[in-house]
This record gives structure tokens, sequence and C-alpha cells, in this order.
């Protein structure tokens, strides 16, 4: 038998409470939660730029899902070359399935077509689809205009990336639940000295945490520069 | 007996499981799985929907669950047998799901019988002939609330003609377009008024896939006159995106006679596919040419009028008030086909249902900004340097040059403001960009930018026609 060398993991720290939400992404928000307790929407496209939060929001409707007692499930398709897609066969019998990326799987006409079948069959029953793009669903570059056409039909939404005081505020609520106290100068600082985009931020305030948390230090700018050597 | 072992024994086991395993875990793999206890072979069968599932719970969840069986039985367990595969289950979610249909039994006896039975896979077609059918058909898709234009009056007009008249009228029905036109309502509209006339009627929508799925697993189990039967025995065949039996040699081979009987049986056909069937690439000519011998009509994108009455239309069936004004607003700008006015417009419903905000023009611009610029592009740096040279009639290499009179410096400190708004390049990266400068030469070019954006009107314009070009 074909080993399973596909790991597939959810954040556990990846739920909405831990989303930023910024005023451009209320509604979307609003409306994926509604859509998973069965109320709104069943299928909704989410799409935005790298670092924009989709894969976030995609790994929190899985907890929020698994909270309701509902069977999910949250399938890469950026690593679409470690599966097989006879693994979408009978995922429209789950309450929720999230398909991340699926843009990746854009030229592959086998894949493509995979999710057009899962896609009609979802659309007969009850199962919610959540999928995420990196472009809007009638500019991905997808060979079956069919599928195109089918991911632009349910309600769609781009998640919009953070604005710098956004992302300030991003920080500081990160920082709050990990019991960190972050300066708004010390944000501003990690922002005009680091990668800027949402994903790099964050993964540099965990990695604050950790040497703030051994060093027994609070975070100040001469510590974070010396934890970043920058 | 049966229900009592599968209730206590594995729902005993399940809390075990739940403590030991993360909820992701838990319910990813483990609740998807269905129980069936056979008290005739003293077995336990565990079905998971596919065959990743499977694997995925053989190889990690199966040992733990036999143990945890073995605990609970006290050492005595039935055997556990895991397969690919359904049964049948009370479990629903809080909506019915809108889309089966009830269907009336093959005999005469008018028992109404409710397609409940989730299955995982294809239709089980082993079925006896009075047992359950499922029609598939959407109740949603009628004639009633198929918005009719030039651009789909021919069709719309022939499937009519069909549901009046199944069998006779024109037989096949075969109905092409581009995606997204309306193909599939107009077929479930018929499916649904032929099942409205005649309550005994057999109608069966399904994709081509399905077909293809169907017949596969019947070749596997050996079924083959299952599969025959179940598909000569409806009195309507709806079959959508034939294009999909491009290359599938077998399956024509099976459609084909399937086709031939029905017809001659004067049973109703009809398909939809995105192209005249002359132009099925990988489909055999039998099948080209019989797909011809009935009507064959088009559907064209809706034109403007039809675009609008459609949002219309599909606003009321949402119960809100859409203005004409505003559906017009959309229609022009959003052209492509049907789909793609509907996702706009359900986009506009719940952002009017989340903000409590009326419907207007300036609202939907709002809500709808980026589907209508679309600012999808990715932006780099080289390209805010090219744009920005271009703008200013500058050369990409001043900008990087060392250069620092007003008509090079002010140019590059623009390209290096824009860079910092629309990209997530860091200041360092940006400054390393524009020949190696430092992360304060950009720091200070931001706010420099945004200053005289604030005093000045033609670089506020600079600017803002500079982030519409990067932008759309």
């Amino acid at each position: 038998m074909q080993q399973l060398p596909l790991s597939i993991h959810i954040r556990d720290d990846a739920t909405f409470a831990s989303f930023y939400v910024s005023a451009k992404n209320v509604t979307l928000l609003a409306s994926l939660q509604a859509s998973i307790r069965g109320e709104g929407e069943q299928i909704t496209y989410l799409w935005g730029s790298e670092g924009a939060g989709c894969t976030h929001l995609l790994h929190a409707a899985c907890h929020f899902a698994s909270e309701q007692e509902r069977r999910v499930a949250y399938l890469p398709l950026r690593q679409h070359a470690e599966l097989a897609p006879q693994l979408l066969e009978g995922l429209h019998e789950l309450d929720l399935l999230c398909l991340d990326d699926v843009d990746a799987i854009a030229g592959n006409g086998v894949w493509e077509e995979a999710l057009f079948n899962c896609y009609n069959r979802v659309r007969e029953h009850t199962c919610r689809l959540l999928v995420s793009g990196n472009n809007a669903a009638t500019q991905l570059l997808l060979d079956l205009p069919d599928l195109r056409s089918r991911l632009a039909w349910g309600v769609s939404f781009q998640v919009h990336a953070l604005s710098d005081e956004d992302k300030i505020a991003a920080l500081q609520m990160r920082a709050k639940l990990r019991g960190l106290e972050l300066s708004v100068e010390l944000a501003q600082f990690l922002l005009s000295r680091c990668p800027r985009d949402s994903h790099a931020l964050f993964a540099i305030l965990e990695k604050l945490d950790h040497a703030s948390l051994s060093a027994q230090r609070k975070l100040t700018i001469p510590f974070v520069k010396q934890v970043l050597e920058i | 007996m049966e229900a009592n072992v599968e209730e206590t024994l594995w729902g005993q086991c399940l809390e075990h499981l739940r403590d030991e395993y993360s909820a992701q875990q838990f319910n990813t793999w483990i609740r998807p799985l269905q129980v069936e206890f056979k008290e005739s072979e003293n077995t336990l069968f565990l079905f998971a929907p596919n065959q990743f599932v499977l694997r995925w719970v053989k190889e990690r969840f199966a040992n733990r669950i036999k143990e945890i069986i073995s605990e609970l039985c006290g050492g005595n367990p039935p055997p556990l047998i895991l397969d690919v595969g359904s049964k049948p289950q009370p479990y629903k979610l809080n909506n019915k799901p809108v889309q089966r249909s009830e269907l009336v039994s093959n005999n005469s006896s008018s028992t109404v019988k409710t397609a409940s039975v989730p299955q995982f896979g294809p239709t089980d077609y082993t079925a006896k002939p009075d047992d359950n059918y499922q029609s598939n058909l959407n109740m949603t898709f009628t004639f009633d609330n198929y918005v009719e234009g030039k651009s789909n009056q021919l069709a719309r007009a022939a499937s009519q003609q069909v549901s009046e008249n199944p069998g006779e009228a024109y037989n096949p029905l075969f109905i092409y377009g581009g995606v997204g036109l309306g193909k599939t309502h107009l077929m479930h509209a018929v499916g649904n008024a032929i099942l409205a006339r005649g309550k005994n009627a057999q109608v069966l929508y399904l994709n081509s896939e399905r077909f293809v799925a169907d017949m596969v697993k019947a070749l596997q189990t050996n079924r083959m006159n299952d599969f025959k039967r179940y598909y000569r025995s409806v009195d309507a065949l709806l079959i959508d995106d034939i294009q999909f039996f491009a290359g599938k040699d077998r399956s024509q081979e099976e459609f084909f006679h399937t086709f031939n009987y029905l017809l001659e049986g004067q049973r109703q056909i009809i398909m939809t596919c995105d192209r005249y069937p002359k132009e099925i690439n990988g489909l055999e000519e039998r099948l080209k040419s019989r797909f011809g011998w009935g009507l064959t009509v088009a559907i064209e994108p809706p034109e403007l009028e039809t675009r609008v009455a459609i949002l219309m239309s599909k606003a009321e069936q949402a119960k809100i008030t859409l203005p004409y004004e505003v559906a017009f607003f959309i229609a022009k700008r959003i052209r492509s086909n049907v789909r793609e006015l509907e996702g706009a417009l359900r986009r506009v419903i719940a952002n009017a249902h989340f903000t409590g905000k009326p419907i207007t023009i300036d609202f939907v611009r709002e809500a709808l900004k980026d589907l209508l610029s679309l600012q999808a592009k990715l932006v780099t740096i080289e390209n805010i340097q090219k744009t920005v040279a271009e703008y200013y009639k500058v050369k990409v290499s001043d900008l990087l040059s060392t250069r620092r009179s007003r008509s090079i410096a002010r140019p590059r400190q623009m390209a290096m403001a824009l860079a910092k708004e629309l990209t997530n390049h860091s200041l360092p990266e940006i400054g390393e960009a524009f020949g190696g400068r430092d992360h304060t030469t950009v720091l200070h070019a931001c706010r420099k930018i945004k200053s005289l954006v604030e005093e000045s009107t033609d670089l506020a314009e600079d600017y803002t026609n500079l982030l519409r070009i990067l932008s759309t």
C-alpha cells in the first residue's frame, strides 16, 4: 500500500479569536461564521495575497466547526502532489470542507476535474464548502472554465491584507494573547526593520516570545535588536 | 441489538478516542467513520468515506480502535473490518437539503419515498427497481424563475415543450453554451415540470461524471446488469456536462447503448454541453451524430436587459429590495455569465445583511470594489520603478543611481513610498532594491511623500494616478 507522507497540519492557535479583524474584513468574517453554523451561504470563496490571512481563516473555520460538533476536513491543495484527487470523493458528506490554495492545482487537469465533481456534489448536499485562492475566482488560471465559474458562483470575499496601522494593532493583539506586552513603538520598530508581511511579523513575534521567556526579559528595542540580530 | 452495539460500544469507543486525540484529528478522521454491527456475522464494520481516509485510519488509528474495543468487550471483541462505504445514518444538519426531491417508487403503489440515505461514492444502483430513486433534481430550478431573454429564448421554448410532451417533442434535447449561462437550470426545470405533471415519472438528473463513476464501480463489482437496469428504467435521463465523456471510451460505449435503449422506448433524454456536439473532441462519431437527432439549441451570454432581469429575479427570491438602477449598475459591469452575476449579488446581499445598510449604487460600488476593479495584479518593486520612471519620463537607472537632483529624487521618493504602500517588502529590502540605500532613506521618502501629498495638489494627483495605474 502506498505510504502517506502527508502531514496535514492545522495550527492550534489559528482561531477566529486570534484573527485580527480589520474594518474591511468584518463582513467576510460574519458571513463565514454564519455559513459554518448552517445559516448563511453554502459556498464561500476567499482570496487574498500571501500573508493576507486566508489560511488562518480556513484553520479557524475548522476549529469553529469542530467546536460545534461538525465534521470537517481541511486540505492544503498546495500539497496536492502528495495527495490523490480521489481524496475528494465522499467529502461532500461532511459538514464543512475547507480547500486551501486552489490556485495550486491550476493547470492540473485531473485535480481540476476532481474538484469540479466535488463542487457539484457539495451543491447536492448540505456540506459547507470554503475555498481559498490567491486571486479572484474569475481570475484563477484554471483550465476548466466550468470550475472557475462555479467558484465565482458562491459568495466571495477578498481577504484584505492589513494596513501598517492594522499590523501594529494585530501584533499587539497577538502579543497580548501570549501574555506579552508590546508597545506601539516596538511594533513600529518591527514594522520598519523587518519583513512586513503578516506571516513574517507573527513569526518574529513568536521568536521574541520564546526569547523573552528564556531570557526572562521584557521586550525592549535593544533586546529585540539582540534577538533578531539587526 | 445491532443498534445497541453500535450506540454503546462504538459510542464508548468514540469517547475514548475523543480524549486521546486532538479535536482536529478526531473530527477529521474519526468522526466521519460510520459504524455498523452485523449480528449475523458478529462483526463490527467501520466505513470510511473514501480510500484516503480509510488508509489514514488504518495506519494511524486502527490498532488503537481495536485495543479500545477489546478493552470494552472484556477481551472478547467482535472482529473489526474497515472498508470504504457508508451505512444509513440518522445524522442530519439543521437545514434540510433542498436539492433532493421526493420520488415515487417504480411500482404503482404510489408510495412516496424520500431519498434520505447518505451515500459515499456512486449511486447505489444495486437497489431493486422499486427501491428508493433519487432524482437529484434541484426543486428551486423551475421555469417560473428562469429569466428569459433573446439569448435563451429558443432553448427555453424547446425545454418547455419537452416538459409538456416528454419523449415526443424533441428527443434528445441537446442544450449547449458557455459556462454559467443557465443550461443546468433549464434541465432541472424540465425535470421538475415532468414530475409535477406525472407523479409516477422517474426522472434522473446527473452529471456525466456520475455516470462514469457508477459504471466503473459496476465493472469493479461485476454488477453491470444492475447498472444497465438502473439507467434503462428511467422515464427521463437528464445528463449534464456531456463533454466530460470525452476520451472515456468504455463509458461512451455504455452510454451509447443506454441512449439507444431509452430513445427506442420513447423516454426523454436531455443533455447539456459546453459546445456543439460535433465540436467535442474525444467523442465517438456515432454519439456525436445521435446527439443531433433531436433538437440542438444554444444558449448565448445574456444581454444587458436580461442580466438586469436576472438580478431582479434573484433578489426577489432572496427577499431583498434591489433598486432597478443598482441592478443596472451591476449588470453593466459584470457581463460574462450568470454565475458571476449571482456571485456578485450574493456579496452585495451579505454586505447589506451584516452591515444593515441600504443597497445603493455607492454601497454596491464599495461592496464589489475588488470584483469590479480586480486589483489583483501582483505589484513588484521592479514594476513600480518602471511605471514611475515612465510616468515622470526618467530612466529606471536614474532612480537607482546616486543622483540627487530634484527631478530624479522626487520620482525616486515616490517610487519608494509606493513600494511601501503596495508591496510587503521590508524597508531594508526596498532600500536595497533602490541601489542599496539604507532603510532610513526609505522611511524619509515615505514621510516626505506623505506630507507633500497633503500640501501639493499636483503631487497628490501624481500619487493617485500612479496608485490607479499600478493597481488596475
